[in-house]
C-alpha cells in the first residue's frame, strides 16, 4: 500500500531528478545572450556616443538626415528629414536596442529533397526592426503582402533593393542545432552544431528575423518621399507596444554609403510595462482584467482557464506563443495545487491512480514545451483551433441530457461521499 | 490495476490509461494549458471510472505535467516573470469571485455559453472569419 507520504517522497524525488537531468545539453542559454550582446553594438560603431541632438552631421559619407525628436513615449511618429545622393534610392534601417529571443525551425526540403530538421536560435534579436523604402518599391511590396504567410524576406529585400540595407540583424550570434527524432523524444534540442560563417549567419539571420516579426508589414514600410535630387522625408513610426529604450535609424543609399546612426529614446511608463522575454510592452491593466475575467470564467465551465487565455493573449497582442505558453503554465499550477489540497483534506483522491498517470505526464510535460519552439505562430494557431473544437465538443456532450441523467446519480453519490469524508475528518 | 475508493473497487485498465495521459500532457505542455477537461473524460469514458473519483485524481495526474511543463518552459526561455506577476494575482483573485458566483448561475447554462465561446475562438484561430 503506498501511503500518501511515501508518494511526496516519490514526487519531490522526480522534480529532483527531472530538473537535474536537464541541466548538462542546454545550461548554456543564459551565456549566449550575455555574448552576443556584442555583433549589435559592433555593427554601429560610435552609435552610443551619438549626440542627442536632433542633427546628425558626419562629415565623411554624404548621407545626412536629421530628425524632429529624440525621444517618443508609448511609441510614436519621427519625422526624419535629409539628404541622399540623386539617383540612389534610399533605406531607413531601425532598430531597438533591446534583443529579444527568436527561433526558427528549418524543416524544408533543400535542393536534394533532404529535410535538414535543423533548429536556428538566437538570442540577440532585435525587439524592434523595420526597413523603410522609397515610395516607387510599394507595387514590389504589395506583390509579396498578396503572398501571405508563405513571403520570402530575402526576396522581398532583394527585389526592392533593400537588402543594403539589412544590416543589424546580419551578425547576430546564431545557435544551430541538428534535430532528429530521438533527441526530440527525449526533449533536447539536438547535437549543437559549429558557429556559422558570416554568409551563413546573414541568412540564417533573415529567416529568424522572419521568423520573429512575422508579416511584411512590420518588416518592410515602402514610405520614405524622395525627390530627384536625392533630398527625402520619411515618417519613421515606432508603434505603440515597442520594446522602451534607444532606437538607431541609419539611412543607406548604397551599401558603403550610409549615414552616422541617429538616436531616438522610446519611454514608456507605469502600468505600461516591458516584458523582457516576449519583448513587447503592454499596457499591464488590460491582461490582469482578461486574467480575472478568464479565471472566474474557467471555473465555473470547469475548465482551466488557459483554454481560453493562451489563444486571446497571442491574438490580442504580439506575444509569442512560447512565451505565453510557458508563462500560463506555471499560472495553472497554483490552481491544480489549491485543488489537490482541498481534495485530499477530505480524502477524495486516489493517490495510486493518480501518481501513476502522473508519472505518464511527466514525461509528456518534459517533451512538450521543446515541440513549441519547434512550431510557428500560425501553426500553434491552427492545432489550437482544433484542440478548441474538441474541447467545445467535450462540453457539448456535456450538456446533454443523456450525461446529465448520470451525472445526476453521480453527483448524487458524490455528495454523499463527501459527507462521510467530512465526518471522518471531524471525527479526527 | 485495482483502483479503490471508499470501499468500493474499481478494474482499470492502466497501460491504456497511460498512453491516454501522456498523450494529453504532451500537448498540455506545448499549447500551455492544464489539461483537466481532457483528463477527465480520459478517465470517466476511456477508463470507465465514476466521476466522483476522478474529480480529485485528475489533478494530481494533471499536476506532475502541469510542474513539468513549467519547468522545461522555464529552462527554455519561455517564461516571462512580469508577465506572470500580472497574471497569478489575476488568476487567484478569480478563483475566489468565481465561487461566489457559481451559486447563483446555473452550470448548464455555462457549459452552453462555454461551447459558443469556444466555438468562436477556435474558427478565429482557424482564420475563418
Amino acid at each position: 500500500m503506498i501511503t500518501k507520504k511515501n508518494i511526496i517522497l516519490i514526487l519531490l524525488f522526480l522534480l529532483a531528478m527531472g530538473s537535474y537531468y536537464i541541466h548538462p545539453g542546454e545550461a548554456q542559454d543564459p551565456a549566449v545572450s550575455i555574448e552576443s550582446a556584442q555583433p549589435i553594438a559592433a555593427a554601429t560603431p560610435g552609435a552610443e556616443e551619438a549626440p542627442p541632438a536632433p542633427a546628425v552631421a558626419p562629415p565623411p559619407p554624404n548621407v545626412t538626415f536629421s530628425i524632429d525628436k529624440t525621444s517618443v513615449v508609448n511609441g510614436g511618429a519621427v519625422t526624419v528629414k535629409g539628404q541622399g545622393v540623386s539617383g540612389k534610392p534610399i533605406y531607413l534601417e531601425v532598430w531597438s536596442e533591446r534583443q529579444v529571443r527568436s527561433s526558427f525551425f528549418d524543416s524544408k526540403p533543400d535542393k536534394d529533397g533532404k529535410i535538414p530538421y535543423r533548429l536556428y536560435l538566437t538570442q540577440a534579436m532585435p525587439a524592434s526592426y523595420k526597413i523603410y523604402a522609397t515610395k516607387d518599391k510599394k507595387d514590389v511590396f504589395d506583390a509579396f503582402k498578396a503572398k501571405g504567410g508563405g513571403w520570402s524576406y530575402s526576396d522581398a529585400l532583394k527585389e526592392m533593393g533593400a537588402d543594403v540595407a539589412y544590416s543589424a540583424p546580419s551578425k547576430i550570434a546564431i545557435d544551430a542545432y541538428q534535430s532528429t527524432i530521438l533527441a526530440s523524444i527525449i526533449g533536447s534540442r539536438g547535437e549543437k552544431l559549429a558557429t556559422l560563417d558570416d554568409k551563413e549567419t546573414r541568412r540564417r539571420a533573415m529567416q529568424l528575423t522572419k521568423a520573429r516579426f512575422r508579416g511584411i508589414g512590420n518588416l518592410i514600410s515602402p514610405s520614405i518621399e524622395q525627390n530627384a535630387d536625392g533630398s527625402f522625408i520619411a515618417k519613421v513610426n515606432i508603434p505603440q507596444g515597442a520594446a522602451p529604450g534607444k532606437y538607431f535609424i541609419v539611412a543607406y543609399a548604397d551599401k558603403a554609403l550610409r549615414s552616422q546612426p541617429a538616436v531616438v529614446e522610446n519611454n514608456i511608463n507605469f502600468p505600461t510595462m516591458y516584458l523582457a522575454n516576449a519583448g513587447t510592452s503592454l499596457n499591464l491593466v488590460w491582461p490582469f482584467l482578461l486574467t480575472l475575467a478568464i479565471g472566474v470564467f474557467g471555473v465555473l465551465m470547469g475548465a482551466g482557464g488557459g483554454f481560453l487565455l493562451n489563444p486571446l493573449l497571442i491574438s490580442l497582442w504580439p506575444l509569442p506563443h512560447t512565451v505565453v505558453a510557458g508563462t500560463v503554465m506555471p499560472t495553472v499550477a497554483f490552481s491544480q495545487a489549491s485543488g489537490i489540497y482541498n481534495y485530499s483534506k477530505i480524502k477524495f483522491i486516489n493517490w495510486k491512480l493518480g501518481v501513476t498517470m502522473g508519472i505518464a505526464t511527466l514525461a509528456g510535460g518534459f517533451i512538450g514545451p521543446k515541440l513549441t519552439e519547434l512550431i510557428t505562430l500560425d501553426q500553434y494557431k491552427f492545432v489550437f483551433g482544433w484542440i478548441l473544437i474538441v474541447l467545445a465538443a467535450l462540453m457539448f456532450w456535456q450538456t446533454t441530457p443523456g450525461y446529465l441523467k448520470k451525472n445526476k446519480k453521480e453527483q448524487a453519490i458524490m455528495s454523499e461521499f463527501k459527507k462521510r469524508a467530512e465526518a471522518a475528518a471531524k471525527a479526527k | 490495476m485495482i483502483v479503490e475508493f471508499w470501499g468500493q473497487e474499481f478494474k482499470v485498465n492502466i497501460i491504456f490509461g497511460c498512453i491516454g495521459a501522456f498523450l494529453v500532457s504532451i500537448l498540455a505542455s506545448m499549447f500551455g494549458f492544464g489539461g483537466g477537461p481532457f483528463m477527465v473524460p480520459l478517465m470517466t469514458v476511456g477508463l470507465g471510472l465514476p466521476m466522483y473519483l476522478v474529480v480529485g485524481s485528475s489533478l494530481i495526474a494533471i499536476f506532475f505535467n502541469t510542474v513539468m511543463g513549467s519547468l522545461r518552459h522555464y529552462q527554455f526561455g519561455n517564461f516571462d516573470m512580469t508577465f506572470f506577476l500580472i497574471m497569478f494575482p489575476a488568476a487567484i483573485l478569480g478563483g475566489y469571485i468565481a465561487p461566489q458566483i457559481a451559486k447563483r448561475i446555473s452550470p448548464l447554462m455555462v457549459k452552453r455559453v462555454a461551447v459558443v465561446g469556444l466555438m468562436l475562438l477556435a474558427l478565429n484561430l482557424l482564420g475563418l472569419y
